[in-house]
């Protein structure tokens, strides 16, 4: 029988709880459209469904016995009978079901249908918006950017600009959830943001038309004496192929660089297909990485092949991860760091070793499944142990015992002042000054500087 | 695919079975939601990395449905069952807080003043995310609230999330027996005291009985009076009516509602029991930490107009709750009733809402407002009260 069920897609994002981590340094209170309320990134395809009672029977035994399915019965009768107030019985299962996933793992959920919708919506690129970034500083709502070629950025909103309203509604108190919700719509309708800004006499209105709006995951600059900086936010559908195109770029710049510094600091994951492409563009042969789970299609070894930008003429790369560099970013520097293709800098990274898949329901909810652990090169597992760099380097700002909310409005400060790495054109070199707020990356330019490092004598590549 | 369909017609006959004897009402929608839930299952048992034993993914799944209902509905598992009719005099020593799991959190309805939480710096709204190293998650009140449970001297290392601060903070609490939580009376300047109830207990509608006879025989007796209920989420609803009859005598002061039979009714105290009778004005501080008998308490005094609230909006928790046994020897703790004021407002969910909002520190918002600071006097919320006991605004009728 054809099950097509093997389709659907895969999501090897940390859960709500590791949000807080994956917020750690940098630009933390940024979120795109889209991206803000969803706990994770996934291409949540929803798969053709065999018929249900196939689905349910298509197995020898039983996951719950007859007599847990009468007390379960019972259960849920009593409660529709004598709950303070009438409850359906859906939701009343909905709320089980939760409870049962909830027993598994901590990136194992129940999606209802309402939010599984939202997700394929946000997970297809399709969602639409007016384009920019915002943050909440000391409860205000700030545009960090607005995005190049988008509505907002055409309308001529400003990094910076306080947004007091949102069709008339004052903004005070909001939460950032809401606050994308509010902005967000479908394409072609408006909404009125009413923007305070220095140099205004007063508040002005901005009609913004909505679009769709293109992410991008993937920011490059590169670093003066011929070098590039190649920075993944997360793992999405461009990823890959964002990646590639400013490869390609700085490859064809004369002379070609000399090295390139990838960094995943930060980075939460996404989806493992961009993280086996994303490695592979780097590698000729080898394991990428192996996942190994119960059910006999969970059991995958993805492998490189030669012929990738990065893996023609090998250039020495350096991998930045962190404690907030998890699932798809640890498969990444993981594979790189095995196959001795790159040397890792940095601290150890968060440990997410697991892989989820969505699992539609019969009536248009589904589950968030933990479904495979996945094994680096060498047959490591990542799960709660991380990847260790091969140079540990410690954020200065950290050992300073600045608080994250600190280092976060400083980032952000910088960012408003066009001063972040990334907040000028690919091809304007960063120079000493640009990176000196940078610890880590400061040190990586000091190692790439002095290629091969002598920390790790034979061991890293080219 | 003739053997397993054979097994499908197994699995509905069940089903059905299981149904009929219960006799739900609506089988076919019942049907339904149970297929969905042996779909779910199904998927989970032969998928899931983590293998579970079917008795967990059974226990969760009863677990879940118990949990999403309201805070205060949970599930016991035979075991548990049977060690709450044992009753929970076992261990007695405790953290000090009062906790819900609400929105897949554990979180600090409200921290007792000086108890081994608040001394260990926990704050009412906290999250507890791990508890000596293991994350909290997928649990009920109840379970929650056994895990702060214990022998004395006990120590707890808890993970807390903070509104406001990015990183958890680690935090070590040690169990302790704690005597009964005494009302604590300051006279403040200008004539106007103060009164601080943390928590209620069965002897506490006598003690603060006591303390207001003596403040009203006093020479002379306050101008007015700052009833402080924040961060006080712990009392009964008995407690809240006799504690509320001190004020407002015979009247009605709080109504359950439900479907069961017998849920619905109206509780009150007696004339006797009135202790404040001369006019007092009177303001009562409340917040997001105010919640159970302290909003039954607050909500018919501001019914009757007899005190003016000022604060924040209270939590929303208060309900009847009841077990009910199932036949495999587990048992259901189910919200019944949920309490309403004497005018009819549902305090569950929706809270109370403040007659005066409390002005906030225009800065500083990591710092939480809602614990009682240890002088009254510096207190900004007092201050607030004070202000509005000398402008006449406060009922004292």
């Amino acid at each position: 029988m054809d099950t097509p069920q093997s389709r659907s897609a895969w999501n090897i994002l940390k859960g709500r709880r590791g949000l807080w981590l994956a917020a750690g340094i940098a630009l933390i209170g940024l979120f795109f459209w889209g991206l803000a309320t969803a706990p994770s990134l996934t291409t949540a395809t929803a798969a053709p469904k065999p018929r249900d009672t196939e689905r349910v029977l298509a197995r020898a035994s039983i996951p719950i016995t007859d007599n847990q399915l009468k007390v379960f019965a019972n259960a849920l009768d009593i409660v529709e009978q004598n709950y303070a107030e009438p409850k359906t019985n859906k939701d009343l299962v909905y709320g089980a079901i939760q409870g049962a996933v909830g027993a598994l793992d901590p990136h194992s959920s129940f999606m209802t249908p309402e939010e599984f919708k939202e997700l394929q919506v946000e997970t297809k690129g399709k969602f639409s918006g007016i384009g920019i970034e915002i943050t909440l500083k000391d409860r205000n709502l700030i545009v960090v950017s607005p995005i190049e070629g988008t509505p907002a950025f055409r309308a001529g909103v400003k990094a910076g600009d306080q947004i007091i309203k949102v069709n008339g509604t004052p903004t005070k108190n909001i939460s950032i959830t809401e606050a994308v919700r509010k902005i967000r719509g479908p394409k072609g309708s408006h909404v009125v943001i009413t923007i305070n800004r220095p140099g205004f006499a007063k508040p002005q209105d901005f009609s913004i038309v909505r679009d769709i709006i293109p992410i991008h995951s993937v920011k490059a600059r590169l670093i003066e004496g011929g070098y590039g900086y190649i920075r993944i936010a997360n793992f999405q559908d461009q990823t890959s192929r964002d990646l590639r195109n400013y490869l390609q770029k700085m490859r064809q710049q004369t002379p070609p660089i000399k090295g390139l510094i990838l960094d995943l600091r930060n980075d939460p994951g996404g989806l493992l297909d961009q993280a086996v492409m994303v490695a592979d563009e780097f590698l000729s042969h080898g394991l990428i990485v192996k996942t190994e789970g119960r059910d006999a299609r969970q059991r995958m070894s993805f492998n490189a092949r030669p012929g990738d930008v990065g893996d023609r003429e090998p250039f020495p790369v350096i991998v930045l991860i962190n404690e907030g560099s998890a699932s798809a970013s640890e498969i990444v520097a993981g594979a790189l760091k095995d196959q001795k293709r790159a040397v890792v800098m940095g601290t150890k990274s968060f440990g997410k070793g697991s892989v989820q898949t969505i699992l539609p329901l019969g009536d248009g909810s589904a589950l968030r499944l933990t479904t495979a652990l996945y094994y680096t090169p060498s047959g490591k597992t990542i799960h709660e142990k991380g990847i260790i760099p091969d140079i540990e380097v410690k954020d200065a700002h950290v050992a300073l015992g600045k608080t994250p909310e600190k280092l976060r409005d400083e980032a952000l400060d910088r960012h408003m002042r066009g001063e972040g790495l990334t907040d000028k054109p690919w091809d304007k070199p960063l120079t000493e000054e640009d990176i000196k707020n940078d610890f880590v990356l400061k040190k990586a330019m000091e190692v790439m500087r002095n290629w091969p490092p002598k920390e790790l004598a034979g061991k890293p590549s080219t | 695919m003739k053997k397993r369909l054979g097994q499908g017609l197994l699995v509905i006959l069940i089903v059905s079975g299981g149904l009929t004897a219960t006799g739900a009402s609506d089988t076919s929608s019942d049907y339904e939601a149970l297929r969905l839930l042996t779909e779910a299952l199904n998927e989970v048992a032969t998928k899931a990395v983590t293998q579970k034993k079917d008795q967990e993914l059974f226990h969760g799944a009863l677990r879940g449905m118990m949990s999403s209902l309201d805070p205060d509905s949970s599930y016991l598992t035979p075991e548990e069952y049977a060690s709450y009719q044992r009753g929970q005099q076992g261990s007695t020593a405790e953290a000090g807080i009062e906790l819900v799991f609400k929105d897949h959190l554990l979180t600090a309805v409200s921290v007792l003043d000086g108890g081994p939480a608040d001394r260990a710096g926990m704050r009412a709204g906290d999250h507890i995310l791990k508890v000596d190293g293991h994350l909290i998650r997928n649990i009920t009140t109840q379970e929650g609230e056994r895990l702060f449970r214990g022998s004395a001297g006990k120590i707890l290392k808890l993970e807390v999330l903070r509104n406001g601060l990015v990183k958890p903070l680690d935090l070590s609490v040690t169990l302790e027996t704690l005597g009964p939580p005494l009302p604590k009376v300051k006279m403040l300047k200008d004539g106007y005291a103060y009164l601080r109830l943390p928590y209620f207990s069965n002897d506490l509608p006598r003690q603060l009985a006591q303390e207001l006879s003596s403040l009203s025989k006093g020479a002379p007796p306050p101008k007015g009076l700052i009833l402080d209920l924040r961060n006080n989420a712990r009392g009964s609803l008995d407690q809240a009516v006799r504690t509320a009859a001190l004020f407002v005598g015979k009247q009605k002061v709080v109504t359950t509602r439900g479907r069961k039979s017998g849920t619905d009714q109206s509780y009150q105290g007696s004339d006797s029991e009135q202790v404040l009778k001369a006019p007092l004005p009177l303001v009562v501080l409340v917040d997001q930490g105010t919640a159970r008998a302290a909003e039954i308490l607050a909500g018919s005094l501001q019914h009757y107009r007899r005190a003016v609230l000022l604060g924040d909006k209270t939590f929303g928790l208060c309900g009847l709750t009841q077990v009910m046994p199932l036949q495999d020897g587990s048992a259901l703790l189910m919200t019944v009733a949920y309490c309403y004021t004497p005018g009819g407002q549902k305090i569950s969910n929706d809270g109370l809402k403040p007659d005066i909002e409390a002005q906030k520190p225009p800065e500083d918002d990591t710092k939480p407002l809602t614990s009682p600071v240890p002088n009254p006097e510096n207190d900004p919320w007092v201050k607030q009260a004070v202000e509005v006991l000398k402008s006449g605004r406060a009922p004292s009728s």
